[in-house]
């Protein structure tokens, strides 16, 4: 018998012990290490996402791990300083590192004749954020893949420690760019409880609509460059049009084309939603030819059909998230929550698990954001804003469905300072996935499969 | 399949939405002559991510559609760096990138110019200095432009490459 849905585990330094917590969907537990012999027992056999969790516990903090089949560094590469562990409170976050002479990191291969490795990254061919794919390939089909990222690490926790809550906005909005609302609310969210402040209704609208506007752009981008990587640039043309269009109705109603502040700023006094709700309209229209176009494209469903499955035992064994887990049938969404659902909101799921139930997924949840825009735009109306109380020290957490999943963002406050950050961005746990989805596809499907994930490198790299 | 014909006829060529149709004449034809000038005829672009957000790749993304569609300017982005003749570079050169940044750099045939995009690699962007990040860009590599923002919208971006056209005159 399984335990519930793993969210995050992660570790916080105290004097004399670590603490280390387990985030389950449904409890949490706790455990105390000793400082002398912090030693870990791995989650890994139970949760296999678990081992990019407890691997980061060993680089930032040095704990060692017990029962894991995996101790390699995670975070820490090829010319990162030994015993050097940048989350203890006795390492100075400013401090230069001096790169070390590389020391190889050991890649997950198959043996056997004829088998090669192809490896890929971290600078990819198109404009795409920084990774490593290490393939083993029996010719042509796929027999594995080796996930490894953080080459984006830019010590965002760390960075964090120690700042005001209230002055930490411009850099949780730029944390991953592209779901920088998700980040913005979930912050909001810890701001509230920890100065005890009520939400009024207008700006939770205001928030939800934002959130939604932000869907809208990563769906459409995804619906259009989901066919490009099966060489269908004419869907690219025409989804990157709308998602322009998209983005530029961000932009009016933040002042920002991400909405980079817009969820500490009021709602703007010129808020109009008749213009919002004209735009909602033709999109809905151009949507409707777009989808009735595009699924009577045979030569490109022959891609999306049973390419890149995820099974629905894999998806939860993995502990998967978002679009990824609910196109295998997985029915996870935060905004499962009677608000949403007054408002229209159901969770959409597809069960096929390849990339065609991905594309499905995003399809159909961009026409529910448009209902949704369409429900909160009119109850959105420019109110006054009180000023944030004071900072009650504690521990709190947030939960957001980013466009790509569940966000779980967490933080100590101590003494009206951030004490610990920890942020679980939806790509962390459905990236270690991505290799269930390989076996038997060829290498030239892996763009596909991988676009059709869309996840995101800065949000799990931090 | 015929529905798609009739309203990709009726739609027309959205390239040519007043809103941008003058700035993008007079952008196209200053870029096509420095082009001509210094890259017979295009403009190769390796954009390399040192440690981004992610939104000034959207923003680079974004180019392509067909409200700005940069290729009509013989200007576009290539997969490897030794087809390049710039590197655009984002992000605030983390700890992680730093050596694999240097090596693509290294790849690219001279004559080569650096690019920075956006506010990261000058670590003017709200992230504060730490041990992962290696920044500003400048103490690795020599850089001949900058384009400001964060991120810096696709009319900037472009606005930012004709400016540095014209920085080599």
């Amino acid at each position: 018998m399984t335990s519930s849905r793993l969210i995050a585990r992660y570790a916080i330094e105290h004097a004399d012990h670590f603490e280390v917590i387990t985030r389950y969907a449904d409890t949490t537990e706790t455990l105390h290490l000793p400082k002398k012999a912090p030693i870990l027992s791995s989650l890994a056999a139970e949760h296999p996402a678990a081992i990019w969790f407890e691997r980061k516990m060993q680089d930032d903090f040095g704990l060692r791990l017990e029962g894991a089949w995996d101790t390699r560094p995670l975070v820490q590469q090829e010319y990162f300083p030994s015993n050097t562990h940048p989350l203890l409170a006795s390492f100075d976050a400013t401090q230069s590192l001096t790169p070390i002479a590389a020391h190889p990191y050991p890649y997950e291969t198959v043996d056997g004749d004829g088998v090669f490795e192809v490896p890929v990254g971290p600078i990819h061919a198109g404009i795409i954020e920084p990774g490593h794919f290490q393939f083993s390939q029996a010719g042509e089909r796929i027999l594995h893949l080796e996930v490894r990222h953080f080459y984006k690490h830019r010590g965002i926790e760390k960075m964090l420690e120690g700042t005001n809550p209230l002055h930490a906005w411009p850099i949780v909005e730029r944390i991953s760019g592209t779901e920088s609302l998700a980040y913005q609310i979930a912050w909001r969210d810890i701001l509230l409880q920890a100065t005890r402040t009520e939400l009024p209704e207008s700006l939770r609208c205001y928030h939800a609509l934002l959130l939604e506007m932000e869907r809208i752009v990563h769906h459409l981008t995804d619906l259009g460059f989901i066919p490009n990587d099966a060489g269908f640039g004419t869907a690219l043309a025409i989804a990157s049009r709308l998602a322009e269009d998209a983005r530029r109705q961000l932009k009016r109603l933040t002042g920002h084309r991400f909405g980079f502040g817009a969820v500490r700023q009021d709602i703007p006094a010129a808020y109009d939603p008749q213009q919002l709700l004209a735009w909602v309209k033709q999109l809905e229209q151009e949507l409707q030819t777009f989808s009735d176009w595009i699924l009577d494209v045979p030569s490109l469903w022959d891609r999306f059909d049973t390419t890149g499955i995820l099974s629905h035992d894999d998806a939860r064994t993995y502990d998967a998230v978002g679009v990824v887990a609910r196109a295998s049938g997985l029915p996870l969404d935060r905004r499962d929550t009677p608000w949403y659902r007054e408002l229209g909101w159901e969770c959409i799921t597809e069960t096929g698990g390849d990339v065609a139930a991905r594309f499905h997924v995003r399809l159909r949840e961009m026409a529910q954001s448009l209902t949704l825009v369409r429900h909160l735009a009119e109850q959105v109306v420019p109110i006054d804003t009180e000023k944030w109380g004071t900072i009650k020290d504690g521990r709190y957490e947030a939960f957001v469905e980013s466009p790509l999943g569940e966000l779980y963002l967490t933080a100590d406050l101590k003494e009206g300072k951030v004490k610990r950050f920890f942020v679980r961005d939806p790509s962390f746990v459905n990236w270690q996935v991505l290799h269930r989805m390989m076996p038997g596809n060829i290498i030239a499907d892996f763009p596909l499969i991988n676009k059709s994930c869309d996840l995101s490198y800065a949000g799990n790299d931090l | 399949m015929v529905r798609f014909w009739e309203q990709r006829a009726k739609r027309g060529i959205v390239t040519e939405h007043p809103e941008w149709e003058e700035e993008m004449a007079a952008l196209r034809k200053e870029l096509k002559k420095g082009i001509h000038k210094h890259f017979a005829g295009s403009l190769a672009i390796r954009m390399v991510d040192s440690g981004s957000c992610n939104a000034c790749e959207a923003e680079c993304n974004a180019l392509s559609n067909p409200y700005y569609a940069l290729e009509r300017l013989g200007i576009h982005f290539v997969a490897s760096p030794r087809h390049a003749d710039v590197m655009l570079l984002s992000g605030v050169m983390t700890f992680n990138m730093l050596p694999h940044v240097l090596d693509a750099w290294e790849q690219i045939p001279e004559p080569k110019w650096c690019i920075i995009l956006g506010d990261c690699p000058l670590l003017e962007a709200p992230f504060t200095q730490t041990y992962a990040i290696k920044g500003p860009a400048a103490a690795h590599l020599p850089i001949h432009h900058h384009i400001p923002g964060c991120p810096p919208t696709p009319e900037e971006i472009i606005e930012g490459l004709l400016a540095f056209l014209k920085t080599l005159g």
